[in-house]
This record gives structure tokens, C-alpha cells and sequence, in this order.
């Protein structure tokens, strides 16, 4: 018998269309994902997540893995907070600093307390939940930007604290006799010379050790959040962050839901917090500063708010990419791709796009021509692209090297196209930024096609230009600029996030 | 028979704004108490007053006979008293089944370690509430049931999302359903089908109902009782024959007539 769908009228329909086209990688991912059982899921996980010590030995590699886990796990905890509860906390990063300090009191020379590991992780989980628990107590009456501010102040207290508690009269508490003001938290300078993780015998010393740690305790992160999200507590969670109101009428004690958040979360966030300490084998005030908040907000609104794939995703995407950009030829081939990927998303039909990149070929071509033969000898002597082209054989090692110079390759052909001036390129180059800024705004405003196209000719010779000159020299300034850019134009095309369900709010 | 809900000389200010001024009245169990009046008589005030939203400045409410005044909202609710409301409050990106289930969450009998652990007391339990969130919206024939159960709330027409709202209200197992105006913005077909929906809320599954409701055709066809609210006063009470006749209520509606 099949059942007749009531209630669908024509917006039903249309926003249905719409989903469906603008969720393609979401359903990429969740179609393959909803074949696996969830311990297949996981289990697939941690066999990627192993394979990559197997993969590569280079420590540089090993290290963005392990920090690329223990993001994720920290970004899996706020997500419980912001993503399924809705309370924008922002004081998140205070309760990983205090899980990473009460690690260090109590595996260290500097308390003289050496506790085992297997004591201390669940200790801490609970001293985290037990914080978290106080803190959401004067939170409990404000929402949204109150909270926020609140949260926020807490964040830079902690920092504060752990800087300036260095001289602190100790004099007044019962049964104990320091001579002098206490240094309690060593200040800038940290607490250093932690003990290793160990359990039963087993001592994580070196990085991968520890980066196999953190990748399972990632996942039974995933699991535990996983499961209290397919139950009445997750459910509550996600009613309250939709309407509070309703859910208080309806029989949810929101507050002590918003409590049990943010215990939660500041659970994981401590849990988080004795692994870095461990593996860092010191704590520093500056390791828990805004910086930390705000990529760990990036990895949750990046991958999409409320949904755990999207956490790995965004982890994976915040940590590597900035990563990967610090070499200039493989940022510049991102660049390009990134550009060509943008005029295909913004110009229809797109077999236009073609026509335009055959165009600012040609033009490229064309004032390198002209101005060859107005000013000689004015352009940079660039060696050839067939110098940097690996030599012919037949045989899989020529792949090989073809795909390792791949971003060498393009960037030669770039740089032998463009007219790239012998001095003064620091003045060109600002000059063709205003250039270029002054013409992507004026594409931003066209809507004809032709006339879109025409604009787009030189704004895109001009962006190689500028690109190549200017910007792809500063790689430290190049690379935030970069990945600022990519996030403003996901979050454009993707305000919900890369997994993210699209949210629609409509009475 | 003793009242289900007794309400004994509230007050209510909003600044220096008197909206409900001493109003006494009782519901009787298993009967549809209609509250009507014109725009701003204080009815929804009146409701919110009963779940908990607001507080009362004086006076008492007696639910079975114990005061339920100074209670949170969701422990009146879990005492037997669920609402609706009047600019619908649905889990808008939740799914339909999450909606219903959600409002089971007090009832729910599972702990933080049945929750991570999966345990047979968890899986059964789930199981309770999904069959009975089920049921609950098989209440409303074929139109939120099967292939709906997984999607979007925000995906429902109109008259469907206040069918889920009721749903909803119905998962809390409540004595007493609160129906803020369940008929508006309904066409006359629907009005018809909810007015002998909210009969059947009576006959067969037993709620004591207080009905807001603008939509006379409503009220008159299924009303046990109806009372009167003007400028947050009792004008009138009774039947719906006797009230709609009485001189102050038309006067309330309709103005005083010229001599």
C-alpha cells in the first residue's frame, strides 16, 4: 500500500528541492555513514586515524594528526553545549586550561604529588564536570549575548589567575606553614616537567603514543556524546535550543538541562585538557587564551553546529589547512583551484567559465607582449616551465614525480604568463591590489553576464598578479588572510556549516 | 464531583495594567471549559497564569485540590496539566517523532548509565515512549503518522503543526489540556475536524479540556461550560445558550447600544 503524502503543498516541495541540491555533500557523507553500523563508523575511524603513524614517520605530520584528534575531542565537547543545548559559552577553553593545570598538580615535581594516571583522568573528568557545573549555576538566567559576555569573562579570569598567582599569602589557612607569599601557579613561565601518560606499565612517551591515545579517546568521546544525544536528554538538549519556553511547559527542567550541558561539556573539555598537558609535558597560561576559543569555534561552526562528523570535518579543515599553507608553491596551486572553484560557483552557465579562463589567457599573453616590446628588459628573467618539469620516462615513478611537482609546475606556468616586473614590486603590487579590490567590488554589483564576464578578465589577471607578487611572498600574513577567506566564503555558502542541517526558523 | 482545577480569586498587574482583576472559576473533570472574550480580555494571560509562565500577584490555584502557585512550569506539567499554544511553539528542526518523544522526558525512566551503556532497561524503554509517542499521533488519522514520523516539524502545513502541538501536549499524560485558540488560522473544513477532535479529547481519551477560542462555531458545538472574560473580569457564566444571550457579553463584543 503506498502512502499518500498530505501536506505537502508547493513550498513544502520547493524548500525539499532546495534541500536536496544544497545538500549533496551532506548526503555524501551521511549516505555512506547510515550504510555502517555506528561501531562501524567509529571502527573505520580509528583505523584511519592509525593508519597515519603507519603512513609517515615525519614528526611534523604525526604532531598535526595528534593536534587535529584532540581538537575534535575538545570540539565534540563545546559542541554539546552550543550545538545541542544553544548556550553560546565562551569560557570553554577555562575548562580545558583547568583540567591541563589540575593535571599538572597532580603529576608533577612542582606539588611533589605523583598521582597514576588511571586515578587521575576520571579525577579530573569529575573536577571538570563539578566546575562546569558551578559556573552554569549564576549563568542560569542569562541567554544568548549575556551569557556569552559571562562566559567570556570567565575564559580571561582563569588566564589572569594562572599568570598572576604567583605571590599569594598563604598565611591565613589553618594547619599549614609557608614561610612567605606562595608561588602557585608559576606564572608565565608554567608548570613544567610532567609526568607521561602511563597505564598499567605502558608509558606514553613519545608523540605517537600519545596521538594513539587521544584517537581513542576521541572516539569513546564520539560514542559517549553520540548516545546521550539519541536519548531524552539529547532530545531535551535540542527542544531547549529550538524553544526554551516550550520546553520548560512541556516538562523539561530547562535549568538543570542547561547544568547537565554545561557539566558535560566541561567534562570533556578537562579530559581534553590532562592529554595536551601530558603530552606537552608543561602548562603555560598563554596555551588557553582567545586564540584557542576562537579555532575551536571555527572547527564547530566550520563543520556545522550539532553534528559530529562536522566536528571531525572542521577539525581536520582548521588545523590542516593553515598547516599545509606554509608552503608557498602548494598554497599557491590551493589559490588557484580555490579561484577557478569560485568563478565556477558564481558564473552560469558554466561553460562560460571556460570562455573567461581562454580569455584572461590570451589578455595575459597580450601585456606580456606589449609590454616586452614598450619597455624591454623591464620583466623578471624567470626560468623555464621545462625546468621544473620532471624528467620523461615511462614508468609509475613519473606519476609519481608529476603529482609531487604538481604545485611547482603550476606555479612556473603562472609565473611565465604573468608580467612580472624586474623592480618595484612592492609598488605594483599595492597599486594592482587597489586595482583589484576597486574591480571586485564593481563585479560584485553586476548582475548582466556579459557584462560580468568583461569585468571578470582583469579582475582575474590582476588576482594572479597580486598573488604572485605580492601576497605569496609573506607566507606567515598570506596564510591567515587565506584561511580567513576560505571561511568567509563557506560560511556565505554554507551559512549552516559544511555537515550542518540547514535550520529554518519560521512561525 | 469535585473540581479538577479551581482557581480562587486571582489578580494579575503587568506594570500598572490590571489584566486579571479576582477571577474565580472551576473546571469540572472530564468537561470542556471554553474561556472566550474579546481581543486582550486577558484569556492567554489566564493560561499562562495556570502552566507556571507567569505568577500569580495574588490568589491561588488549586489543581485537585493542592496549590500548584510557585511552581516551575515543567513541574505543573509533570503534575498533569499540559498546554498549547496560541503562535505555535513546535521543535521547529526536530524531527515529528523527536517532538512528541520529547515531552516524555520526565517520564522517561533511564539514567546517565543506561544512556552510555545502551542497557536492555534503555532500549526497552525507548521502545515505551516511541510506540506511545505513536499512538499519540495516530490520534490524527494517516496525516502525521508512517513515512512523517522522520521528518522535520518545520516541513508540516499550518493545521498540521497544530495537530502536533496537540500531540505534543497529549505525550505529557496530563489530566488537564490547556488549548490555546486550536482553531485559528484554520480553514472552515479543519475547524469542523478540530472541533470534534477536541470532543474526542474529552470522550475518549478523557482530558479535562479548557478551550480558548475565538471561533464561536467552536465553542458553541462542544462547550460543557463557558465562561465570559472582558477587561480581565468574569461578565459571565454557564451554558453556551444562556451566555451568548446575556446582555454584558454582547455588550463586551458588539458595544452598548444607542438609545
Amino acid at each position: 500500500m503506498t502512502e499518500q503524502r498530505i501536506g505537502t503543498d508547493e513550498w513544502v516541495e520547493q524548500h525539499e528541492a532546495r534541500l536536496a541540491t544544497q545538500s549533496e555533500l551532506r548526503e555524501l557523507v551521511y549516505g555512506f555513514g547510515e550504510q555502517l553500523p555506528l561501531w562501524g563508523r567509529l571502527g573505520l575511524l580509528l583505523l584511519i586515524g592509525l593508519f597515519v603513524p603507519v603512513l609517515t614517520s615525519n614528526p611534523f605530520h604525526i604532531r598535526i594528526a595528534a593536534t587535529i584528534a584532540l581538537m575534535a575531542t575538545l570540539g565534540v565537547g563545546l559542541n554539546v553545549v552550543v550545538g545541542y543545548a544553544g548556550l553560546l559559552d565562551l569560557g570553554f577553553v577555562a575548562f580545558y586550561g583547568i583540567g591541563a593545570y589540575a593535571y599538572a598538580y597532580l603529576s608533577s615535581d612542582f606539588t611533589g604529588v605523583h598521582l597514576p594516571t588511571l586515578l587521575t583522568i576520571p579525577l579530573i573528568t569529575v573536577l571538570g564536570a563539578v566546575v562546569g557545573f558551578l559556573l552554569g549555576l549564576p549563568s542560569l538566567r542569562l541567554v544568548g549575548d549575556y551569557l556569552a559576555i559571562v562566559t567570556l569573562a570567565f575564559g580571561q579570569i582563569f588566564v589572569q589567575l594562572m599568570t598572576s598567582l604567583t605571590r599569594v599569602d598563604l598565611s591565613w589557612v589553618p594547619f599549614l606553614t609557608t614561610d612567605g607569599p606562595v608561588n602557585l601557579t608559576r606564572g608565565p613561565n608554567g608548570i613544567i616537567e610532567l609526568d607521561s601518560i602511563s597505564i598499567f606499565g605502558f608509558v606514553a612517551d613519545t608523540l605517537t603514543e600519545n596521538y594513539i591515545i587521544r584517537l581513542v579517546v576521541l572516539i569513546l568521546v564520539l560514542l559517549f556524546v553520540h548516545h546521550l544525544n539519541n536519548s531524552r536528554l539529547g532530545r531535551a538538549w535540542r527542544a531547549m535550543r529550538e524553544d526554551e519556553l516550550a520546553a520548560e511547559a512541556m516538562g523539561m527542567p530547562t535549568r538543570l538541562l542547561k547544568l547537565q550541558a554545561f557539566a558535560i561539556g566541561a567534562a570533556i573539555a578537562a579530559l581534553a585538557g590532562t592529554l595536551f598537558a601530558a603530552e606537552q609535558k608543561a602548562v603555560f597560561p598563554a596555551n588557553f587564551d582567545v586564540t584557542l576559543l576562537i579555532t575551536l569555534y571555527g572547527v564547530v561552526v566550520l563543520g556545522g553546529l550539532g553534528s559530529l562528523p562536522g566536528v571531525l570535518l572542521g577539525a581536520v579543515i582548521m588545523i590542516a589547512v593553515p598547516e599545509i599553507l606554509r608552503d608557498i608553491e602548494l598554497a599557491s596551486l590551493l589559490f588557484y583551484v580555490g579561484s577557478v572553484v569560485a568563478l565556477i560557483g558564481l558564473i552560469k552557465p558554466r561553460r562560460l567559465v571556460g570562455l573567461l579562463l581562454l580569455n584572461v589567457a590570451i589578455i595575459g599573453l597580450l601585456v606580456q607582449v606589449i609590454a616586452e616590446s614598450i619597455w624591454p628588459d623591464s620583466l623578471a628573467e624567470l626560468p623555464s616551465v621545462a625546468s621544473v618539469f620532471p624528467e620523461f620516462s615511462v614508468s609509475i615513478r613519473f606519476v609519481t614525480a608529476i603529482i609531487d611537482s604538481l604545485p611547482e609546475i603550476v606555479t612556473s606556468i603562472v609565473r611565465n604568463w604573468l608580467a612580472i616586473p624586474v623592480g618595484n614590486q612592492e609598488l605594483i603590487g599595492n597599486i594592482a591590489l587597489a586595482i583589484l579590490i576597486v574591480l571586485i567590488l564593481i563585479a560584485s554589483r553586476i548582475k548582466q553576464t556579459t557584462q560580468l564576464l568583461i569585468t571578470l578578465v582583469p579582475t582575474m589577471y590582476l588576482l594572479a598578479l597580486v598573488w604572485e607578487i605580492r601576497l605569496s611572498g609573506q607566507e606567515s600574513v598570506t596564510r591567515l588572510i587565506f584561511v580567513g577567506v576560505v571561511l568567509i566564503v563557506l560560511m556565505i555558502y554554507r551559512p549552516h556549516g559544511l555537515l550542518g542541517t540547514q535550520r529554518i526558523e519560521i512561525v | 464531583m469535585s473540581a479538577q482545577l479551581e482557581l480562587k480569586h486571582i489578580n494579575k498587574n503587568f506594570g500598572g495594567l490590571r489584566v486579571i482583576n479576582d477571577l474565580s472559576f472551576v473546571a469540572q473533570p472530564g468537561q470542556i471549559t471554553s474561556l472566550i472574550g474579546p481581543n486582550g480580555a486577558g484569556k492567554t494571560t489566564l493560561l499562562n497564569l495556570i502552566s507556571g509562565i507567569y505568577q500569580p500577584d495574588d490568589g491561588d490555584i488549586l489543581f485537585d485540590g493542592v496549590s500548584i502557585v510557585g511552581l516551575e512550569p515543567h513541574e505543573i506539567t509533570q503534575r498533569g496539566i499540559a498546554r498549547t499554544f496560541q503562535t505555535l511553539r513546535l521543535f521547529l528542526n526536530m524531527s515529528i517523532i523527536e517532538n512528541v518523544m520529547s515531552a516524555s522526558f520526565s517520564r522517561a525512566q533511564m539514567n546517565l548509565i543506561d544512556i552510555v551503556f545502551r542497557t536492555p532497561r534503555f532500549r526497552r524503554e525507548e521502545q515505551r515512549l516511541r510506540n506511545e509517542a505513536e499512538e499519540k499521533l495516530g490520534f490524527f488519522g494517516s496525516r502525521l503518522v508512517g513515512y512523517r514520523f522522520d521528518q522535520p516539524a518545520y516541513s508540516l502545513s499550518y493545521a498540521n503543526r497544530r495537530r502536533l502541538e496537540i500531540a505534543r501536549a497529549m505525550m505529557t499524560n496530563p489530566k488537564i489540556l490547556l488549548l490555546d485558540e486550536p482553531a485559528a488560522g484554520m480553514n472552515p473544513n479543519e475547524t469542523l475536524e478540530v472541533t470534534a477532535l477536541i470532543g474526542q479529547l474529552r470522550d475518549e481519551a478523557g482530558y479535562t479540556i479548557i478551550l480558548i477560542e475565538h471561533d464561536m462555531s467552536v465553542v458553541g458545538g462542544i462547550s460543557d461550560h463557558v465562561i465570559v472574560l472582558d477587561h480581565g473580569e468574569k461578565i459571565a457564566e454557564g451554558d453556551f445558550e444562556d451566555v451568548v444571550t446575556d446582555e454584558r457579553v454582547v455588550e463586551a463584543y458588539l458595544g452598548r447600544k444607542s438609545s
